[in-house]
Parts: structure tokens; sequence; C-alpha cells
């Protein structure tokens, strides 16, 4: 049976969708049957990213009960030569849509729950994707908690931004605890001449291991590359020589055998 | 006396049935317990909403069975149990014990009980 991969973070702008987006690109590279969810309704980002405009239902809809997810997934296989499939599901980046989904009460969260946890049965089991992919709202709100709940790993970006490794380790420590899912660190951006040796690279992920009790993924350098390209294409597929493509497909490995 | 007197003088049996009292009498104290604890809690106007801030604050093995009516959207204690992998006596008891808490609700449909999420 499929996974369910959640990416989540403390603090915005830490490289979820850009890991969301890249990860799923290269496991449908790789034959597999992938869904890409946009978990983030307050600043949701994938439609952007795919830069698709004939929308007709939202993945707010399918929260909301008003249709089937069928009716919301796109399919973006035709798009580029890739061995497997990949479909997103996005969430509505309508500042009224925005404003709906901030003003939802507890009952709504629990049934949005419920609607989650049974793409399990609908997508992994009827439909056999191998990977559901959710890009989450930072923070601790409903929707990202529901997200991480209803995920089998769950992967936390994170930067070596004091805040960010303050808030992620309280985070890691008094929440994730709870969840009980396998949980992965990802270091984010972290400034190439830190982890330029080997010895640097491990002395750093010895101490963050120690820090979060979770194991470190993988540590991706800050490619300006990657900065240059601004969301305006898919990384992974432009640039498959490149080392950040190199090291995406790495932790697409690990994630696999996690 | 005279359920077991009826028995007849089958030791094994009168053990079975002993323990399926004391079974029966365990998951009772059970839902005693959390009745307990949840009118503590309920001081502290905790609401039955089942979302997923209550349940982190269940304890794990109640936890993995809301999760599962969560999912499942109703279902009777053995279609829960087939997914936990734990005994259906114990997944009996827990969806009581998750009734009593005022989080689930319960139907009898024939020979069977269903459990679901207040609607």
């Amino acid at each position: 049976m499929g996974k369910i991969v959640a990416f989540h973070s403390y603090k915005g702008g830490t490289g979820k969708t850009l890991m969301s987006v890249n990860l799923a690109t290269i496991y449908a590279s790789r034959g597999k049957k992938v869904c890409l969810f946009d978990l983030d309704f307050r600043a949701p980002s994938l439609q952007a990213a795919f830069k698709t405009d004939d929308t007709e239902y939202w993945l707010n809809d399918y929260l909301n009960g008003v249709c089937d997810v069928k009716k919301v997934l796109i399919d973006l296989s035709q798009r580029s030569e890739r061995k497997g499939e990949l479909l997103v599901g996005l969430a509505n980046p309508s500042t009224e849509a925005i404003r709906e989904m901030s003003a939802k009460d507890r009952k709504w969260e629990m049934k949005a729950l419920g609607r989650l946890l049974s793409l399990k049965d609908s997508l992994l089991n009827e439909m056999e994707f191998d990977y559901l992919i959710w890009d989450t709202s930072p923070g601790l709100q409903y929707s990202s908690i529901n997200a991480i709940v209803s995920a089998d790993v769950a992967l936390v970006v994170t930067t070596i931004d004091a805040s960010d490794m303050e808030g992620t380790q309280r985070m890691t420590h008094e929440l994730y605890d709870l969840f009980e899912k396998k949980t992965g660190i990802l270091m984010n951006k972290v400034p190439a001449e830190i982890i330029s040796s080997e010895t640097g690279k491990r002395k750093m992920r010895k101490q963050f291991e120690t820090v979060h009790g979770l194991p470190i993924l993988e540590i991706v350098p800050c490619f300006c590359d990657v900065l240059r390209a601004s969301g305006t294409y898919i990384f992974t597929e432009e640039k498959p020589e490149h080392p950040f493509t190199k090291i995406v497909g790495k932790i697409a490995s690990k994630i696999e055998r996690f | 006396m005279s359920a077991y007197r009826s028995l007849g003088k089958n030791p094994t049996q009168i053990l079975q049935k002993i323990k399926e009292s004391l079974d029966r009498l365990n998951e009772k104290m059970e839902v005693m317990i959390e009745i307990q604890k949840h009118s503590q809690k309920e001081n502290q106007s905790i609401p039955d909403v089942l979302d997923v801030m209550t349940l982190l604050s269940l304890p794990d093995h109640l936890r993995k069975t809301a999760v599962t009516i969560s999912r499942l959207e109703q279902a009777t204690a053995e279609e829960v149990a087939e997914q936990t992998k734990r005994a259906r006596a114990v997944e009996s008891g827990y969806l009581n014990q998750l009734v009593m808490m005022g989080y689930l609700e319960k139907e009898r449909r024939g020979r069977k009980a269903y459990f679901y999420i207040e609607k």
C-alpha cells in the first residue's frame, strides 16, 4: 500500500512547497503514481507552481463535502515525459475562499480530518496511488495538524534560523511525540560552507539530531540556482543533473525506505 | 452461581465463564474510570467535539480507536479491531468509553452495534 507524506514546518518560507513539488515530480519520473495536495488554505501556492487555470473543483470543496475527491484531482501526467502519473489537488487561492476557510469551527475541522483520513481508502487502496504528498501550512493550526495526523510520514522542513530552530524544537518535542508518526527533519537552505566537508556535515547532523530527537533525513545546502528559478519552473525536471536534483532524489529514496 | 451449576462439572467451561464475566467487569470498570476522569475534565469546560486537538488530548489507546472511527465514519467494534489489529473486546471497551465521554454515538441495528461521530 502507498504512503501519505506530509511536509510541515514551524515557520513559513522554509521550503515545504519547493520540496513537495520536486519530490512529487521525482516520484512520477520514477514511474510512481503520485498526487500532490495543497493543504495550505491560508496561502495556497500550487496553482501558481503548476500554472493551472481551469480548476472547476478545489480541495476546499472536497473538505466541505461538496464533491468527490476525484473531481478535484487535476491530471498533469500528459504535460511532460514522465514514466509515472502526477496529479494535483489545489487549494482555492481566492481571497473569499481563504477568508471562508479561516472561519471554520471545530466541528468542521473534525469532519475535515475524517475526509483526509478516508483518502487512504479512496486514493491509496482503491485508486492505487503510490504516494500522496501533503503540502501543509506552517505552524500549529488546525489544517496542518489535521494533515499530519492523517499522514504516514511527517517531514519537518527547517532552516538554521534561530527562531525557526527553537520553534521547531518545541514543536517536535511537545507535539510530534503525540502523533506517533515516522518523522524526519529536513534541514534546508544551509549555507554551503558549513557543510562543505564531510566532517562538517556529520557534525551538524549529530548536533541537530540531538536537538530535535529525530533523524535528520537530509541537509540541503542553499542553492542560488534554486532561488534564481524563483519557482517559475519545476527545478528537478528542468535541471536533472543539478546537485539539488540529486539531493531530492536521495530524499525520495530515503522516504521509500522510511 | 446457578449459571455455573448449569454448566455441569466441566472445570474448563466454568473457568471460561468466569474469565468472560471478569472481562465484562473490567470493561465496565474502565468505562467508569474514564467517566470519572472525564467529569473532572468537564469542569475545565472541554467541549465534546472529536477534533484533532481533542484527539491529541486523549490517552494513546483511545486515540488509536478514535482516529480509526474518524477514518471509517461509522463502524462496529469488529471493523475497528480489524484496522487496529487489537482484540474486538478491547475495541468494544474503548468505543464504549468514547461514547460515555460524549465523543461518539452508538446505535444498535439488529444484533450489531455501530459507532459513529455525532453528525
